[in-house]
């Protein structure tokens, strides 16, 4: 048994230095600021008020909003390039506000509230489970790291300790969609890259990690398995065996397709410099996970920040310090190569207690958790208040909603042709950021 | 052969054309009908040369003793056709367009008017002479009738006479040369390849090629047009047919040139080619309604140049046909162009007038258009600039390019090579082109109205553009028989008899089609109509007969957002910053940037609103600015070295000055 | 470029040979499959109150709310429907599986080629996943004639997923608008449905067919791949066509 959550440091409102505080949300009812300080490697979290805290907005605001801010910019000629919010080559409902004389980007507003579906709000008073079938369907290609952020917040909450077969299972589910979301990143870079074969390749791969997880999971996107009273959560020994078997299949067949791709010329050539963000401009913007390890800063909550079953496990984190697409195209590559290892651990130490305690009927106690998890595009935060068993407010910041900033500012200066590298090798996700 | 009167019509066609200047004073409206008059006189006139033979006015002699007349041969003939179909339209406009300027520019405009007439039908080149001065000092009259900033206009208007008198110097020069090689004016042909000779040919190149705007004079096209926002029948007038007076001077002095060594045509080639690449991708970048139109001028110029310039060395290389063939593509590059250009500087000028605006990207939310004809008009105006079919520019580019094919027949490596990189600029610049007119036309054109506004209504302004475009569709489908009919102008600059390159081929009727050389390329203009026709009927009937089937309108689609919205919309400007970007070599793009508003704190903050221009540079204007500094240095320091303003150095000045003298006598003595 | 060649001859063919065979359970695993009562089991007011968005009543499931949960599978149900069951009805209540009910297929004058238009209205994401999927090699649409398009204007079909939030009402009425006719539209996933999940959150639509005529519906949270291709192809008249088991 083991706890899941995050304390929460009754600290003091002291000043905090520039430069160190990177990431912070303000919940409506009772700040909460959130600091990464990576020159000590550690995270302060603090829950008093500190005025003037630089905040990201966490409740999403329905209706069309900017998601990131840009300069005003007057000139003969000068337009706004509407692109969105059906469109083409974004397979998601959001909105780009182009400004520009034509060709060249002067800034870039990226706009969401397209996709509002009120998770946060409309889950008050569900029973957990519940809620989870809404919070996973946040995001569903990310839901692994939402439900368990989530669900660690909430166990955090009720200080409900948690089989730790528990927390293995759904490390396995989290670095099992780290893999897909990577490994379709790269497609998808591939595709604006037109390389047609190669994308094909690495599309086809994906697939075949969907279909490992419908096989294991008994759902191709794992809905519902991590949530208490799930169907599927006993991956058994033979579950095990199998996925070991499959996963060495696949990670032999990235390894190849991925030094075709880095081979190709015209692939990297295209990438490089393309989208830079400096590691100043990723500290100050509030960018995270591959995001900001491919602009030269080594956070990775998986390592700074662990919650077990990480706490027991060797994490490697690669770094770039180029910051352009090709640099958080390569954190992609080498992370899925990491998260093979990361897996070949997990099935190595798996505990031996097998049978999972279904939770315990009556909730330990009322409060409030917070959760941290390092979902594939980067720190996922979620702050819940739990009584009797029902979620009582729930607030959330995801790695979208850290990075558009960093995306509109990468995009300054950059041309029209660079929009579609630039977005896919950011990873964002209007769904977890509207919410 | 002619008949006696016709001279005499072309006497009072002439006077006429000044008349109305002194008539404007008067009533404004005076002075353009009497100018509309002369130029249908004149029209008629030229037509009937072309149609008989030359004509002779009354003659006089000469201070210089010699005989002078006013008179048209085929080749006069031909550009005073081009020139009067032009005025005709500017002048029925002009009756209704004028009426918020002074009675100056109506004055200006007769005297232009007539000057060309008179160096049109001069029978000498000192009335020739008379009437290029007088064309000149009254354009510059035209030029400052503009509205606008005083010191643009007026540094405009400087360039352009700067420019002009430049030309009538070289003209001079081309002129006087002539003079001691056959001892007339306008007699010729002088052959030989001797130096004066050539002197003549340089020096009526560059002259005339100055008035034309070729490279590297360009500069006096677009200038004084772009920046003066010179009115819109003035700009019709300056970029249509002055230019068409300087193809005329060189046409006729060409022409006195008898067996023209090879590099004439090449280097005429060689202007011809840049100026039409410059043209082009200037015209294409260009912002001014009525810049672009300059702009478009200079390629077509240029256009003009290229086939002289393949006549002249197919002539040096005895390929007569191929000769014949380019000089026919040049006469028909010279109307094509002057009646097209005509309609989009008067759209330019209604255009002004309904939004009170040059600015391409600036031009919308103005009133709907109401004049019937004038959209229609200018569009096919637009199209035949951009060499769509079955158009007048179509037929001349398709047949300028066609002899630029056969430069594989030059003797010289030399030649073939000019030939094909000059034939890959035309071709660069067909597509640059295209570019410029779906700007004009998109933007200058089909703004979008915005509701309530009402446009000033032109009375007659649309059923002039209209019956430009009409002429043009006419040039276009009737080419064949037009080229018959300038048969006589090329002959008149053969020196020759010659044959219309028209013929049938290919089960299309005898004189149906153009044929480019024996073997090569065959184009028939009027099946072009006739297919495009029969489609539309197969298309018409089908949708007739298919029943039931409605049009359904919906709006552009937009990614989902609402199209149009205010601040949305592609700018004209934006529309060709893909070819600023490209080309910034060239182009010299540069982008200035200046933050407005107050600097606040970085980050997530508002960033700092800026304001953004992105210029382009023609690098010609450079090295005129370098020259006028340089020039400017220079006599500062003769100023000071030899005019220091003291009145010792002066005394002693005139003392030199008159030893000098005295010492001369005593020695010729 | 070799090296790509050589790889996709060294992994051979991955495409799956549905629709003229039945899909393989690794292309369709259990929640694939439609929840039923199992046989010889009523269905117990447990799994009528369990179910989290009301599918289950007494007399049967309502396959278009259906969120694929496996909460009922200890009440007595299990994922032993059919994969492919689009219906032209809203399925509300169950319809035979798989039949286009009120006439033939819509766009089976089209012949055999149809261009996909798809349009995201407040998705999870897996639903526009599941079905830009079916272009990928294992599936690989292009071979039944189906091609996606990234304009209205090319389109022969609009296919949506996610719940209608109201930002994207106007926008998929142009999109729909854009679309020359004969055309169809697609309501993939329980949330074009009829909300999914979601259904009932305040600002939300219920349903697609709130806002333009739906001629299809395809059950699932997510449908898997082979589920839309059977939509598609359903629209020209070329599904499989095999006897319910
Ligand atoms: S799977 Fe879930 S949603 Fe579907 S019927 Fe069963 S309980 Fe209801
Ligand atoms: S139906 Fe399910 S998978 Fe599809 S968008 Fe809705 S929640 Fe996501």
């Amino acid at each position: 048994m083991t706890r899941a959550g995050w304390e929460v440091e009754a600290g003091d409102d002291g000043p905090v230095e520039d430069g160190k505080r990177a990431l912070a949300y303000r919940a409506d009812d009772g700040a909460l600021a959130l600091y990464n300080d990576y020159d000590r490697g550690r995270s302060i979290l603090r829950t008093p008020k500190i005025p003037g805290t630089w905040s990201v907005r966490t409740a999403p605001a329905p209706g069309a909003h900017p998601l990131a801010a840009a300069a005003e910019v007057a000139g003969y000629g000068t337009f706004t390039f509407p692109y969105g919010p059906i469109s083409a080559g974004v397979p998601e409902a959001g909105k780009f506000e182009v400004r520009t004389y034509g060709e060249r980007v002067l800034g870039l507003v990226p706009v969401g509230g397209f996709k509002t579906r009120s998770v946060a709000t409309s889950v008050l008073g569900l029973p957990v489970a519940d809620a989870g079938l809404r919070v996973e369907r946040m995001a569903g290609n990310l839901s692994a790291s939402h439900v368990s952020a989530f669900l660690a917040a909430a166990e955090s909450a009720e200080g409900r300790p948690v089989p730790t077969a528990e927390l293995y299972v759904r490390a396995l589910a989290q670095e099992l969609q780290r893999l897909y979301n990577h490994v379709r990143q790269i497609a998808r870079v591939a595709e604006a890259a037109a390389q047609n074969v190669g994308l094909a390749q690495v599309h086809a791969l994906g697939e075949e990690i969907l279909r490992l997880q419908g096989s294991v999971f008994g759902h191709r996107w794992m809905f519902g398995a991590l949530l208490p009273g799930g169907p599927a959560r006993r991956v058994d020994a033979a579950d095990r065996d199998r996925l070991e078997h499959a996963l060495g299949g696949i990670g032999a067949e990235f390894d190849v397709l991925w030094s075709l791709l880095l081979e190709s010329r015209t692939f990297v050539d295209r990438l490089q410099s393309t989208a830079p963000l400096s590691k100043e401009s990723a500290i100050a913007s509030g960018a995270v996970g591959p995001t900001l390890r491919a602009s030269g800063v080594g956070w990775d909550d998986r390592l700074r920040a662990p919650t077990p079953p990480y706490t027991d496990l060797f994490v490697s984190l690669p770094n770039e310090t180029a910051g352009d697409a090709l640099a958080r195209i390569l954190v992609r590559g080498a992370e899925i190569q990491a998260s093979l290892v990361i897996l070949e651990q997990l099935f190595d130490r798996w505990p031996t207690e097998e049978s999972i305690t279904e939770p315990a009927e009556s909730p330990v106690g009322p409060g409030r958790g917070i959760a941290r998890v390092e979902a594939p595009n980067g720190d996922l935060v979620y702050d819940v208040t739990v009584a009797d068993g029902r979620v009582r407010r729930l607030q959330f910041r995801s790695p979208s909603a850290a990075n558009w900033p960093a995306f509109a500012a990468s995009m300054q200066d950059a041309v029209f042709t660079d929009f579609h590298f630039a977005f896919e090798s950011f990873g964002l996700v209007f769904a977890e950021t509207d919410g | 052969m002619s008949a006696p009167y016709l001279g005499i019509l072309l006497t009072a066609a002439v006077v006429g054309l000044f008349a109305s200047a002194p008539a404007a004073v008067l009533a404004r409206r005076i002075g353009y009908g009497i100018a509309l008059a002369s130029s249908l006189l004149l029209l008629a006139v030229a037509i009937a040369t072309l149609a008989t033979g030359p004509v002779h006015g009354i003659a006089w002699t000469g201070p210089l003793g010699d005989p002078e007349s006013l008179q048209l041969d085929g080749l006069s003939a031909f550009f005073a056709l081009a020139a009067s179909l032009v005025w005709t339209a500017t002048s029925a406009y002009s009756i209704f367009y004028d009426d918020r300027r002074s009675p100056g520019l109506a004055v200006c405009y007769g005297l232009t008017l007539g000057a060309i007439a008179l160096l049109v039908s001069a029978s000498s080149f000192l009335l020739f002479l008379i009437g290029w001065e007088i064309m000149t000092l009254a354009s510059y009259g035209m030029i400052l009738q503009a509205t606008g900033r005083g010191d643009r206009i007026f540094s405009a208007a400087f360039v352009f006479l700067a420019f002009g008198e430049a030309s009538t110097l070289l003209v001079l020069i081309a002129v006087a040369a002539f003079h001691v090689l056959s001892g007339g004016f306008l007699e010729g042909p002088v052959s030989g390849a001797g130096a004066l000779t050539s002197l003549v040919f340089v020096a009526a190149l560059l002259g005339f090629g100055l008035k034309m705007g070729v490279a590297p004079f360009h500069l006096s096209e677009w200038l004084p047009i772009a920046h003066s926002s010179a009115p819109s029948n003035a700009s019709a007038v300056l970029s249509s047919t002055l230019t068409l007076a300087g193809a005329y001077g060189l046409f006729r002095v060409v022409s006195d040139l008898g067996s023209p060594p090879a590099w004439w045509g090449g280097l005429m080639l060689a202007i011809g080619a840049i100026s039409v690449l410059l043209g082009a991708l200037f015209a294409s970048v260009s912002e001014h309604t009525k810049g672009l139109p300059a702009y478009s001028t200079i390629e077509n110029n240029g256009l003009i140049l290229v086939a002289l310039g393949v006549a002249l060395l197919a002539e040096a290389n005895g390929l007569t046909e191929l000769a014949v063939f380019a000089l026919f593509a040049a006469f028909f590059q010279a109307i094509a162009h002057a009646v097209a250009k005509t309609a989009l500087f008067l759209s330019a000028g209604y255009v002004e007038h309904a939004t009170g605006t040059f600015d391409l990207s600036a031009v919308a939310g103005g009133a709907k258009r109401s004049d019937p004809g004038e959209t229609e008009g200018t569009l096919v105006a637009a199209l035949s600039l951009a060499a769509a079919p079955p158009l007048a520019g179509f037929v001349s580019e398709w047949m300028i390019l066609e002899s630029l094919f056969q430069s594989y027949r030059f003797s010289s490596p030399e030649a073939q090579f000019l030939g094909l990189l000059a034939g890959a600029a035309v071709a660069l610049a067909a597509g640059l082109i295209v570019v410029a007119m779906v700007k004009f036309v998109g933007f200058a054109l089909l703004w979008k109205p915005s509701p309530g506004a009402t446009a000033p209504r032109a009375a007659g302004l649309g059923t002039t553009v209209g019956a430009v475009g009409g002429i043009l569709v006419g040039l276009g489908v009737g080419a064949p028989w037009i080229l018959k009919g300038v048969a006589p102008g090329v002959a008149a600059f053969a020196h020759a008899a010659v044959t219309a390159p028209v013929s049938g081929l290919l089960a299309v009727p005898d004189g149906w089609s153009i044929v480019s050389g024996s073997p090569f390329g065959i184009l028939s203009p009027p099946v072009v109509p006739i297919a495009i026709g029969l489609a539309s009927v197969v298309a018409w009937g089908y949708f007739r007969l298919g029943g039931g089937r409605r049009t359904r309108t919906v709006e552009p689609w937009m990614a989902g957002s609402a199209p149009g919205r205010p601040g949305e919309t592609y700018t004209s400007f934006g529309y060709s910053t893909g070819i600023r970007i490209m080309l910034r070599s060239i182009l010299r793009t540069r982008e200035v940037r200046a933050s407005v508003g107050p600097v606040t704190e970085a980050g997530l903050a508002t960033p700092v609103p800026y304001n953004v221009d992105l210029e382009v540079l023609d690098v010609f204007k450079l090295f005129y600015d370098d020259l006028v500094a340089a020039t400017a240095a220079v006599s500062d320091a003769f100023k000071v070295a030899i005019m220091p303003g003291r009145l010792g150095r002066y005394l002693a000045y005139i003392l030199l000055v008159t030893l000098a003298v005295v010492v001369y006598v005593a020695v010729a003595a | 470029m070799f090296g790509w060649l050589g790889r996709s001859a060294a992994r051979g063919i991955l495409t799956t040979r549905y629709p003229d065979a039945p899909p393989t359970p690794s292309e369709a695993p259990v929640s694939a499959h439609a929840p039923e009562p199992r046989p010889a089991v009523p269905i117990s007011p447990n799994a009528v109150a369990g179910c989290p968005v009301r599918a289950i009543a007494p007399d049967g499931v309502d396959q278009g709310r259906c969120i694929r949960c496996a909460r009922c599978l200890a009440q007595g149900f299990e994922f032993s429907g059919p994969v492919a069951l689009a219906t032209a009805k809203r399925p509300d209540r169950p319809e035979g599986p798989g039949a286009i009910l009120g006439g033939a297929a819509p766009l089976a004058r089209l012949g055999r080629s149809i261009h996909v238009f798809l349009v995201d209205v407040g998705s999870c994401n897996a639903c526009n996943l599941e079905v830009l999927s079916i272009a990928h090699p294992q599936y690989d649409a292009s071979r039944l004639g189906i091609f996606f398009t990234n304009s209205p204007r090319h389109a022969d079909v609009l296919l949506v997923v996610g719940v209608p939030t109201e930002a994207m009402v106007e926008p998929l009425r142009r999109a729909y608008d854009a679309i020359p006719a004969p055309k169809a539209v697609v309501a993939t996933g329980a949330c074009a449905i009829r909300g999914g999940v979601f259904e009932g959150t305040p600002g939300l639509r219920s349903g697609v067919d709130e806002i333009v005529p739906v001629d299809l519906y395809v059950p699932g949270c997510p449908p898997p791949p082979v589920a839309v291709l059977d939509a598609l192809l359903r629209l020209i008249g070329r599904e499989r066509t095999e006897a319910p088991t």
